[in-house]
């Protein structure tokens, strides 16, 4: 037996079987050994041929006359150590004289083809079918050889063109920046798929690339290998593969699926697939991770220095860190950062940062998602309150003298009003409308003047640009001004003097025609600080509310009526003009899109408890109305006096194909959805109305909404006119003016309508403006920020709803089963959505044993074995037994929601469908009706439950400590207290079973 | 010094020779018209050139002239194309004049000198091509040289290099082989009578080891007495058949 060049390098262990035997060693297979694999390999193939037992032969073929050959020109070195090898192997058979068969065993299939069959005698077959044939006995050398091969096919699979590497290198900056403009490489974002991060990451196309390659999608990234160290959010340059190559997307659910990502296309259509060849940008943050528990640890075997902990995002890999503090830090939540991701390194390498707090507990988890979404909440410093002007009981803060001069006085000679939510402590904008001498009526916006405070570049100005936003989490807020600031100074409150930034427009007495319209400072003295239902019951003529504001408490019986009938005129014609201002914008289009997601709205809006207006009360829409007016009108005005460095608000037409999954749901109901323009899809959408079935309806916008992309800031400058429509308010121009205290761009707004102001006066604009570059920047930023803030809120809802849920045992809890509706389909399952508790999430029809559900006598489901059948909009189960069950489209399930722990990542809420029924409850209606208020009683019940669990914790330390002061002797007061603390507790429990 | 290997263990040689093996060796004597006498060797891929002239008078200062015997003049060139990398000056190095040192001492003791009192022999020795054991590749080539001039000599002088790897001597070292820096020696011999006109050695060599290393050096430049024999009887004849005897 000959071995080719190439068996001795790889399968040098199977040679090295004692029972093979006989075999000839060629001179020109033993150089390669030597060169290729180094001198170990050599001296193993060296003492294979002193072992005399082993009948193994060395022969130095190319010493030899009749077997040397001569290397061809331009021949490589592959093909001619082969040839050497089957000439030496031919020339043997000769020496022989034909007496002794003679195998030459190689692994190249060119070789077997050349040689196999040119001389009689000497067989060229591969080692595989050597050992087949020669050798079938030797089941040891089978196995070795299977795994030899095995491993040998992944390295080359895996590292095809690197050599030994687990990544390819990235490109040189240059080489990218060369190939991006020219056509080669596109540059994108990553985006990773968050249910399958190991497999599917996007590239979302950035730039000028984008527009000249005739790619409309994203280019999917298959594979970590592909993907080549990049992580989620990093740009990336992406050279597109062979269109042989491209894949297609999985539309199963999978594990973690508790969301519905925009995933229209059927799983076998290819879509652009790529690789990354290099990192332009990274955007390596902090990451939170979880260590792994001790079993684990221990399973990682010997090296324990480096352990590999989770990130709580499941976009991200593994992440290498080297500590000692492993096991003390199992039960935490820890901050890490990436160093490095090396070429010949599977995961990255990073390095331990700071404990967050404990696993599962309230302020640790969200802790995390404060971190997870770049947020700092750091008190404010000294310097920033040093800023603040004094508002003491001592020292109260007076209108100054001089600005009494500058600004215009409305605080006798207009009626201004807030209506908020309940309880808001920001007001930043008010209302005011009046009728003018001339017959004219005015309607006035005010809003609280935040840049009288903040000046420029001063701390607290850099300080609010840093966080761009206030954040809302589902319990606690986080704000963007201190608090002097946003709760006092800058709010307009009711009967204090403030100063505001007014718009003003007089409008005609009946068409509402806007004849004239004026910006400027304002002093304004808010006379009533509503809240929306007193407001809706004052509109509605139901004077009984007046006993809920606090303003008409110390009026004489005359003077309360005169004024009463003063404020419900304002608030009728108030209402009466934006009803006219909403008909003329639903004209253009404006897309009503109301809904559990509607983003775009909640801007809007003040408070976590109006995420979900289920019945919004008009005066709802009447202050949003008025608002839209005043952005858009200040819009305007900033545009028209700084076109190329006014901060404006877009919202771009959305893609029409993202509508496709809305119009295939709309057809499984029978209503046909228009989505070419704005208009066609507002109007279609109304019809779309199932009398029967309200949520429907709401499915349905919330679906819309989906498919549209996000209204983002932009400086005029980089945009071209065309570009500044919004879409789903159909106006031409928007801005965010109303909310300076919890918007950062709000306060550039203010100060671009105040440099606007003094341009019209023909005065110097003292003030440095943002130029466009600056401003595009921190549009970005800002945007980001908004980003994260939607994103924090969210996971926070999310957070309050597991841990809701989680101490609520689901086969007993009355609470836990729930009515749901089919809202998505997919391959092994469906998305349902749960009105009662405004939850998302998926429910498997097909469990992880791969049994399916079916339909049990009493409508109730189990699970059984069987096949699952997806239509376009149903979806079948049939059992193995014959029974089949079908779930549609807008069907409506009784539910059970139940909590996945999950130790590295938030827990997540499942939904298992019980009965294909409706579930049928006395109460349903009663809570259809309030759903929100479920929510925020949600909220407040775990809060208040952590609170007192501390608070218990407390009670008893301190008593503690009193009773070993005391000698034993307890007051009666911490009894009392101790025993009020049991009361509570057990009121609590009651409430917890018979609650709402 | 991994991977390459100078003697495998099957005793073959990096060039696939024995270790006592020679290389190639081919000559041509005669081969300048101008010169006295001339000769062409390749050993291996060692190719050198000997041209030779004289006896005659003491060119230049007269006072350099022997009163009893002639002046043997050596002198050593290399083409800048020989090695491997190219040379800065054909000759004139201090390497060169020492090789002209050594092939002079040589020859020397080759040439029956005290027959041409007063006169000059000129030995004029080119490498053209340098690979391994070029000192040797110029007696040889100059021994054939004297030889075609018609100058009387004790004998052939026969020269062949010697290493010593792992225990065993090599004969006739390459340049690879010398490269690798291991112990190297030259022998110029004169086969007949078993004397040694040169022996040059500039390494640590175990004196136990030295017998050795020299045996070998000895039998391979009988060997290479026995093959320019060979190529001077051929010569001989082809220029008697010229003659027309």
């Amino acid at each position: 037996m000959i071995p080719d060049w190439k068996v001795v390098q790889d399968y040098l262990e199977v040679l090295e079987f004692p029972e093979l035997k006989g075999i000839i060693l060629m001179q020109t297979a033993c150089q390669a050994v030597q060169h290729q694999r180094g001198r170990r390999q050599y001296n193993r193939v060296r003492n294979l041929l002193k072992e005399a037992r082993r009948d193994c032969v060395f022969f130095a073929n190319e010493f030899q006359q009749h077997c040397y050959l001569p290397r061809g020109r331009g021949e490589p070195m592959e093909k001619w150590q082969s040839r050497s090898i089957y000439r030496a192997a031919v020339w043997y058979h000769h020496h022989c004289q034909g007496r002794m068969p003679i195998v030459m065993v190689t692994e190249d299939e060119e070789t077997i083809q050349q040689y196999g069959s040119e001389t009689e005698g000497v067989f060229v077959i591969s080692f595989k079918s050597y050992l087949d044939n020669f050798w079938p006995d030797l089941k040891a050398a089978h196995e070795l050889c299977d795994s030899i091969l095995q491993t040998r096919r992944e390295r080359e699979s895996e590292s095809q063109e690197s050599h030994g590497k687990e990544y390819p290198e990235h490109l040189a900056l240059e080489v990218l920046e060369a190939g991006i403009k020219s056509g080669r490489y596109i540059q994108g974002i990553l985006n990773v798929n968050k249910h399958r991060a190991q497999m599917e990451a996007f590239v979302r196309l950035q730039g000028a690339s984008s527009k000249d390659s005739d790619l409309a999608s994203d280019i999917l990234i298959h594979g970590m290998k592909a993907r080549n160290r990049s992580i989620h959010g990093d740009v990336v340059a992406v050279e597109l593969l062979p269109r042989d190559e491209w894949k297609g997307r999985t539309a199963a659910l999978c594990e973690n699926d508790n969301e519905d990502k925009a995933s229209g296309e059927s799983p076998s259509e290819p879509m652009p697939t790529g690789k990354v060849v290099g990192i332009l940008q990274k955007n390596w943050r902090d990451y939170v991770v979880t260590f792994p528990s001790k079993e684990e640890v221990q399973s990682q075997g010997k090296n324990a220095q480096k352990i590999l902990v989770t990130p709580w995002d499941y976009k991200i890999p593994k992440i290498r860190i080297s500590t000692q503090q492993a096991e003390a830090l199992q039960d935490f939540r820890v901050v890490v950062r990436i160093d490095s991701w090396e070429p010949t390194s599977v995961y990255p390498n990073g390095h331990f940062v700071r404990v967050l707090g404990r696993i599962r507990d309230l302020e640790g988890e969200i802790a995390t998602i404060l971190v997870e979404n770049g947020i700092s909440v750091v008190p404010f410093s000294e310097a920033q309150m040093g800023e603040m002007p004094v508002n003491t009981p001592e020292s109260p803060w007076k209108v100054s003298p001089e600005e009494e001069l500058k600004r215009r006085d409305l605080r006798k000679s207009h009626l201004v009003f807030s209506i908020d939510p309940k309880g808001c402590e920001d007001v930043d904008d008010t209302l005011s409308v009046r009728t003018l001498g001339n017959g004219s009526l005015e309607l006035g916006v005010h809003i609280a003047d935040v840049t009288h405070f903040v000046t420029p570049n001063s701390y607290t100005d850099i300080e609010a640009r840093a966080r761009a936003t206030t954040y809302y989490l589902a319990d606690r807020r986080y704000d963007m001004l201190p608090s002097i600031l946003s709760a006092d100074l800058c709010s307009l409150l009711g009967g204090v003097d403030r100063y505001a930034v007014s718009v003003l427009w007089e409008l005609d007495k009946t068409s509402y025609e806007i004849k004239n319209v004026w910006y400027g400072r304002t002093i304004i003295r808010s006379a009533y600080k509503l809240f929306y239902e007193a407001a809706q019951e004052l509109l509605d003529g139901n004077i009984r509310v007046i006993e809920d504001i606090p303003e008409f408490k110390d009026l004489d019986e005359k003077r309360r009526q005169a004024k009463l009938e003063e404020l419900m005129w304002a608030i009728g014609k108030l209402t009466d003009i934006a009803r006219h201002v909403r008909a003329q914008r639903d004209r253009c289009g404006a897309l009503e899109l109301e809904g559990v997601e509607v983003r775009v709205q909640l801007d809007e809006k003040k408070n976590i408890r109006d995420l979900l207006p289920k019945q919004p009360l008009e005066v709802h829409e009447t202050v949003a109305e008025c608002m839209i007016l005043a952005n858009h009108w200040v819009a305007k005005k900033i545009w028209e006096s700084f076109p190329h460095q006014a901060l404006l608000r877009q919202h771009p037409p959305p893609h029409q194909e993202f509508f496709s999954e809305l119009r295939e749901c709309a057809k499984a109901k029978g209503f046909s959805i228009d989505t070419r323009s704005n208009k066609t899809l507002a109007d279609s959408l109304d019809k779309a109305d199932d009398p029967s079935d309200p949520i429907v309806n709401r499915l349905l916008r919330a679906m819309a909404t989906q498919a549209m992309s996000n209204a983002q800031y932009f400086s005029t400058g980089s945009c071209a006119e065309e570009e500044f429509l919004h879409y789903g308010l159909a106006l031409d121009k928007y801005t965010h003016f109303t909310s300076p205290i919890r918007r950062y761009s709000d306060i550039i707004v203010h100060r671009l309508l105040m440099a606007a102001i003094l341009k019209d006066k023909k005065l110097d604009v003292k003030e440095q403006l943002p130029s466009n570059k600056d401003l595009e920047e921190l549009c970005r930023h800002i945007n980001n920020r908004n980003r994260a803030a939607q994103h924090s809120q969210k996971q926070s809802t999310e957070l309050f709803q597991c841990m809701y849920f989680k101490d609520r045992d689901p086969n007993t809890e009355e609470r836990c089963t729930s009515d749901g509706v089919i809202y998505s389909i997919r391959t092994n399952g469906v998305l349902v959505f749960v009105p009662r508790f405004g939850i998302k999430g998926a429910a498997y029809l097909r469990n992880k044993d791969g049994l399916v559900i079916s339909c049990g006598p009493d409508t109730h489901l189990e699970w059984k074995p069987g096949s699952l059948q997806r239509f376009q909009n149903k979806i079948t189960s049939t059992t193995t037994e014959g029974d089949s069950v079908t779930f549609h489209l807008f069907d409506h399930v009784t539910v059970r929601v139940t909590v996945q722990a999950s130790r590295c990542h938030s827990d997540t809420i499942r939904l298992e469908i019980i009965s294909n029924k409706p579930y049928m409850i006395a109460n349903t209606e009663l809570s259809h009706q309030s759903p929100l208020l479920l929510k925020s009683e949600i909220v407040k019940e775990v809060t208040r439950s952590v609170e007192e669990a501390q608070l218990a914790q407390e009670v008893q330390g301190n008593t503690l400590q009193e009773e070993y002061r005391e000698y034993c002797q307890t007051k009666g007061r911490s009894l009392y207290a101790l025993l009020e603390e049991i009361r509570d507790l057990a009121l609590l429990d009651v409430s917890n079973n018979y609650g709402m | 010094m991994a991977g390459l290997e100078l003697l495998s263990d099957q005793g073959y040689r990096v060039d696939g020779r024995r270790a006592g093996e020679l290389r190639k060796i081919q000559a041509r004597m005669g081969v300048f018209a101008q010169a006295d006498g001339s000769a062409y060797i390749e050993q291996g891929n060692t190719k050198a050139l000997a041209v030779v002239y004289g006896p005659h008078e003491i060119r230049g200062s007269r006072a350099r002239a022997l009163p009893d015997r002639a002046l043997v003049n050596c002198q050593y060139s290399s083409a800048t194309f020989s090695t491997g990398e190219r040379k800065r000056r054909p000759h004139g190095d201090r390497k060169s004049c020492e090789m002209g040192l050594q092939l002079r001492q040589t020859f020397e003791a080759a040439i029956l000198t005290q027959l041409h009192p007063r006169s000059q022999i000129d030995i004029y020795v080119q490498v053209l091509q340098a690979d391994g054991g070029t000192y040797s590749a110029c007696v040889n080539a100059a021994t054939l040289a004297v030889l075609d001039a018609g100058i009387p000599m004790r004998d052939f002088v026969c020269a062949c290099s010697a290493g010593f790897v792992d225990g065993t001597a090599l004969a006739d070292l390459s340049h690879v082989e010398e490269a690798a820096g291991g112990p190297q020696l030259a022998l110029a011999l004169l086969p007949a009578s078993g004397q040694i006109a040169l022996l040059e050695m500039d390494a640590r060599l175990h004196e136990d080891h030295l017998e050795r290393v020299l045996e070998t050096a000895s039998r391979a430049a009988r060997d290479v007495h026995t093959l320019l024999d060979r190529v001077v009887r051929q010569h001989v004849c082809e220029a008697s058949l010229l003659l027309g005897d």
